[in-house]
């Protein structure tokens, strides 16, 4: 068994699809969390917004650069409810078509803010389509026990999101 | 994280993965390479199960050290998998490094989505990009065959698949 990489829980939705996705009582014994997500939103629109939260307070900034296929832009919210690194596919994009992205948060049980970075692909056999990379930020001093994915409308049958422990040498 | 199989040569050559393990959640390609095209860059092209077919698009975030831009392709046979990669006319020693992420490979209800992140400094010049690949197609992926430019990779490269477990 890998240590490098330890796989602690899958939610894969199932045909009802699913509003939101939560990771919870996460163990505090590794170093740092890493997500894997494959998703896709019902909403109508082509794209929308998935929010990432780990409490209901407004402590979450985040800091982007993106790419819709032709253009290029950089973007920021502050003091949010939520951290919004990630795009998804909604039903006005390439049918069956899931969006590709990770979160990698360091250092989750420490007692200093914690800085995380994501990458996003939402892909579309289309001229647009969107390439993401985030900054986060969860400016708070308590441990990460769980992980909240909100969707626009909801996540679609079959989209998967994996959470890993990651422990550093010596552990 | 499980290794599945691996290329390297000290001449040139080329990679296809068959037979791809279906017991893993997703896989990943590590490749360090420059491909064998006689230019200072060149691009790597992929498909899967063989499928040579129109049925792919690809998009790409790419900075050049001095401005940030978007690119697309799409219904086409020639998705990008690493963009502007390191080529043979590139200053002896430099190669380049990828990273690309399938998801779901197996997952018979999905078309296949493609993530790479892949970085090539040359001193002087340079790319970085954030790149996805479509595949308008649900069969599970058991094949996947890199089409370098100039129709190989360069000796010493090294292309690399692993296999990812979930809970």
């Amino acid at each position: 068994m890998s240590v490098f990489l330890q796989p602690l829980q899958t939610v894969t939705v199932g045909s009802g699809g699913a509003s939101s996705i939560s990771f919870s009582s996460i163990p505090q014994t590794y170093t740092d969390l890493f997500v894997e997500a494959s998703f896709r939103d019902s909403n109508g629109s082509s794209f929308v917004n998935t929010s990432i939260s780990f409490d209901s307070s407004s402590n979450y900034s985040n800091t982007t650069l993106s790419g819709n296929g032709s253009g290029t832009g950089s973007g920021r919210t502050s003091g949010s409810t939520a951290l919004q690194p990630w795009f998804a596919n909604g039903s006005g994009s390439t049918s069956s078509t899931f969006t590709n992205a990770t979160l990698y948060i360091p250092n989750y049980t420490s007692s200093n803010y914690k800085s995380i970075i994501s990458d996003m692909v939402a892909e579309n056999n289309s001229s647009t389509a969107y390439q993401e990379l985030a900054a986060g930020l969860y400016s708070s001093t308590s441990a990460i026990s769980t992980i909240n994915f909100y969707a626009a409308s909801g996540y679609v049958q079959y989209s998967k999101f994996s959470l890993y422990g990651v422990l550093r040498q010596g552990i | 994280m499980y290794p599945i199989a691996s290329y390297t040569s000290n001449s040139t050559f080329n990679v296809t993965f068959s037979s791809i393990p279906q017991n893993f959640t997703h896989l990943q390609l590590r490749i360090f390479c420059r491909v064998n095209n006689g230019s200072s860059t060149g691009n790597i092209y992929f498909n899967f199960n063989t499928d040579n077919g129109t049925n792919y698009a690809s998009h790409e975030l790419y900075g050049n050290g001095s401005s940030a831009y978007s690119t697309s392709s799409t219904s086409t046979a020639y998705p990008i998998l690493a963009y502007q990669v390191a080529g043979t006319g590139a200053t002896n020693n430099i190669y380049s490094t990828c990273i690309v992420d399938i998801l779901d490979y197996t997952n018979t209800n999905k078309y296949k989505t493609i993530r790479q992140l892949t970085g090539n400094d040359q001193n002087g010049s340079g790319v970085v990009t954030l790149g996805s690949g479509l595949w308008q197609n649900t069969s599970a992926i058991n094949g996947i065959t890199l089409l370098p430019d100039g129709s190989a990779f360069a000796a010493n490269s090294v292309v690399s698949l692993y296999g990812i477990t979930t809970a």
